[in-house]
């Protein structure tokens, strides 16, 4: 749910953690990094012992009834869950001293979304998964997830949750608004924000300007932060944010922000509406996935099994509100949490999302994903 | 035991070899602590930061970053900064001279005026902000600041900012959040100077015909001069370095230093430009300082020569 709450306090740690990492690994030299097609394969296995997660806020039913209690009740397992993934790339600088010496920080799983997924194991930082090994996932999964554009096999990465990126509108102060380019206008100078994931951020822009992000070139990419940037300049973005947004809304700062689908719960002002934006859309899935220096692999395969049951997958999606990857949720939601059944945000058509982006990388070398990053940045961080 | 005993009255003995050795030992022996706390946590991470500085490589890859004398990642990392740049002293000077300006009186009042009796519930006034952190009072401020909040009401019934203007998310938030942030740092340093002040010496400067004013002027301030050099240097030292502010109560126009770094190393994942950055950041605050300390003058700085011996 919330993205990005706690982001500025583990900013901070995360830099004082990567100041000790550099300075313990003589900077950052890549010990365990390496190619990809070496990664380890992830062991099956008796399930028992200690099981580690990192996840997002509010991903996971809490409670005694939630899913973690739940699985440890019938597994044994003894979970340590954390909420400790705020910022996709925040979370990966602060752990990547720990995992180029092949250490995962003694967690067994951790959820980012599906480029960042892809990053991790293009860098050897990810292990491999045996569909052996998770076969209630594989026979629950929804067909369109099988595979992703970002691993099409499902080597390294089972979907946790997906959501879309739109607007939020309050609708007592600007009900017109529709579009992308809607914030564009003039009229809301200074009054709209939008997101400083540029995963998020720049495909909407580019969708706006009629280019499907799947085809755009690195001269598009930058041709849509120069539009970012000129409406920085002239005062139109008030504001780049992480999930701040919502505060914003419920203040009353603002009339529209680019936010995510499932965030309504954040805002406590009864006019914001979620919105799939007329000229484009954003469909993007947070990844499963287990590190390399992974403790009990064996258990972490079993909870992603255990969440795969459709009886667990929609205790999950009736609390985190975001997009399920697991069949056969919506039938159950219909008798226990009808409103939820029929929520668009959470139950969206094939229709709904076919022309949908997913959060993609920019294209090119990395050197050209560096430059399109740091053009963006440059636009966000001054 | 008789040895013991001769060793001991040796030790203690004056002039005896010992005894000096121990004495010359013993400054030594007080920096010790310190001086390895600064090696560990600040020696040895600007050793390395300054080695990340000179590192070539892209990015995100299996490769990593590699040590080359990169010499041009300095003037790379500070292309297109000019403007930041300034803003980031413009913000922290003003911030500075606020704090000042608000600090002096308020300590004078204290150290001085207010019956001293009252003395330290007005100093823990000033030290209560602390109990709370840092990033939850400046959340906070984004409420007082919002654009429906009472204050911008008044304020825009007041015409003191237009009708369509707003507080949040302006160069003027900022500067607020940054002299309310850091100004027990003004405070206490100006409230410590000014209470040591020996008043008979105001009074002496009376007695002489000094008017209030020429007594202040003439007396109390160029004592109290430490204090106020030690405030500002101490609130415009981290001020400049400061983004929490910036990300919270700034709009995407008011960006300053800090939040550049935190965004190339946790964003854009440069650390050898990020580390180049935080070097020409330090360069230039530590510039801005020795200018500083040279217009005030040393003794301003580090106390009166008599008092030193």
């Amino acid at each position: 749910m919330s993205r990005q709450r706690l982001r500025w306090p583990l900013t901070a740690a995360a830099a004082l953690a990567l100041a000790i990492g550099v300075a313990a690994c003589g900077g950052g030299d890549n010990v365990g990094g390496g190619a990809s097609e070496n990664a380890p394969t992830a062991q099956g296995g008796p399930v028992k012992g200690d099981l580690t997660i990192s996840n997002w806020i509010g991903y996971v039913d809490p409670g005694p009834n939630g899913t973690i209690p739940s699985f440890e009740k019938a597994s044994g397992v003894n979970v340590d869950y954390n909420e400790d993934v705020n910022d996709n790339v925040v979370f990966f600088n602060r752990l990547k001293p720990l995992l180029d010496q092949g250490n995962s920080g003694g967690r067994s799983l951790f959820v980012v979304t599906d480029w960042m997924a892809k990053r991790m194991y293009d860098l050897g930082y990810l292990q491999q998964l045996n569909h052996d090994d998770l076969k209630t996932v594989f026979d629950n999964i929804l067909p369109q997830l099988e595979q992703s554009s970002t691993d099409p096999d499902r080597k390294f990465s089972v979907p946790w949750q997906g959501g879309q990126t739109g607007i939020f509108v309050d609708t007592s102060k600007a009900p017109e608004i529709r579009s992308v380019s809607d914030l564009f206008d003039p009229k809301y100078k200074g009054q709209v924000t939008m997101l400083t994931e540029m995963r998020d951020t720049v495909p909407l822009v580019l969708q706006s300007m009629g280019i499907n992000p799947d085809d755009a070139t690195k001269d598009d990419w930058l041709a849509a932060i120069d539009k970012l940037r000129q409406a920085r300049d002239s005062g139109q973005i008030r504001k780049f944010t992480g999930n701040e947004y919502t505060e914003d809304l419920t203040q009353g700062n603002i009339v529209a922000a680019l936010g995510w689908s499932g965030d309504g719960s954040l805002i406590a002002n009864k006019n914001a509406e979620w919105r799939r934006p007329t000229d484009g859309c954003d469909l993007f899935f947070d990844q499963a996935v287990i590190p390399v220096g992974a403790p009990n692999t064996a258990a972490a395969l079993a909870f992603l099994n255990f969440a795969y049951t459709p009886e667990n997958a929609a205790k999950i999606t009736d609390y985190v509100q975001y997009v399920t990857p697991v069949n056969g949720v919506r039938p159950i939601l219909e008798k226990t949490d009808p409103k939820v059944a029929s929520d668009p945000k959470i139950f969206p058509t094939e229709q709904e999302i076919a022309p949908c982006s997913g959060d993609p990388d920019p294209p090119g070398s990395p050197q050209d994903v560096a430059d399109v990053e740091a053009a963006f940045q440059e636009v966000v961080a001054g | 035991m008789g040895d013991t005993d001769r060793s001991q009255t040796r030790g203690i003995a004056r002039g005896g070899a010992p005894s000096r050795l121990r004495r010359r030992l013993l400054p030594y022996g007080l920096l010790t602590p310190g001086v390895l706390w600064l090696v560990l946590f600040f020696v040895v991470p600007m050793y390395f930061m300054a080695e990340m500085s000179l590192r070539s490589g892209v990015p995100n890859t299996p490769e990593g970053f590699t040590f080359s004398w990169q010499f041009s990642n300095y003037p790379d990392a500070l292309a297109g900064r000019g403007e930041q740049i300034v803003r980031t002293f413009f913000y922290a000077g003003s911030a500075t001279i606020i704090a000042l300006l608000i600090a002096y009186p308020l300590a004078y009042a204290i150290a001085i005026k207010v019956n001293p009796r009252w003395r330290l519930p007005l100093l823990f006034a000033v030290i209560a902000p602390f109990f709370t952190t840092y990033l939850i009072r400046t959340v906070a401020w984004e409420t007082i600041l919002a654009d429906d909040s009472p204050i911008v009401s008044i304020l825009k019934t007041l015409h003191v900012i237009p009708q369509d203007g707003r507080l949040l998310a302006t160069s003027g938030a900022v500067i607020a959040g940054l002299t309310y942030n850091f100004l027990p740092f003004m405070v206490l340093p100006i409230y410590a100077s000014l209470e040591r002040i020996d008043t008979s010496l105001i009074e002496a400067g009376k007695d002489l015909y000094a008017s209030a004013r020429q007594a202040f002027l003439r007396v109390t301030l160029p004592l109290t001069m430490p204090g106020v050099v030690a405030g500002v240097l101490l609130t415009f030292i981290p001020a400049s370095g400061d983004y929490i502010n910036a990300e919270f109560l700034g709009g995407a126009n008011n960006t300053m230093i800090g939040n550049k770094i935190q965004s190339t190393y946790l964003q854009e994942s440069n650390y050898p430009k990020a580390a180049a950055l935080s070097f020409l950041m330090m360069a230039a605050v530590l510039t801005v300082v020795f200018i500083y300390i040279r217009m005030a003058g040393t003794e301003a700085f580090v106390g009166e020569d008599e008092e030193a011996e």
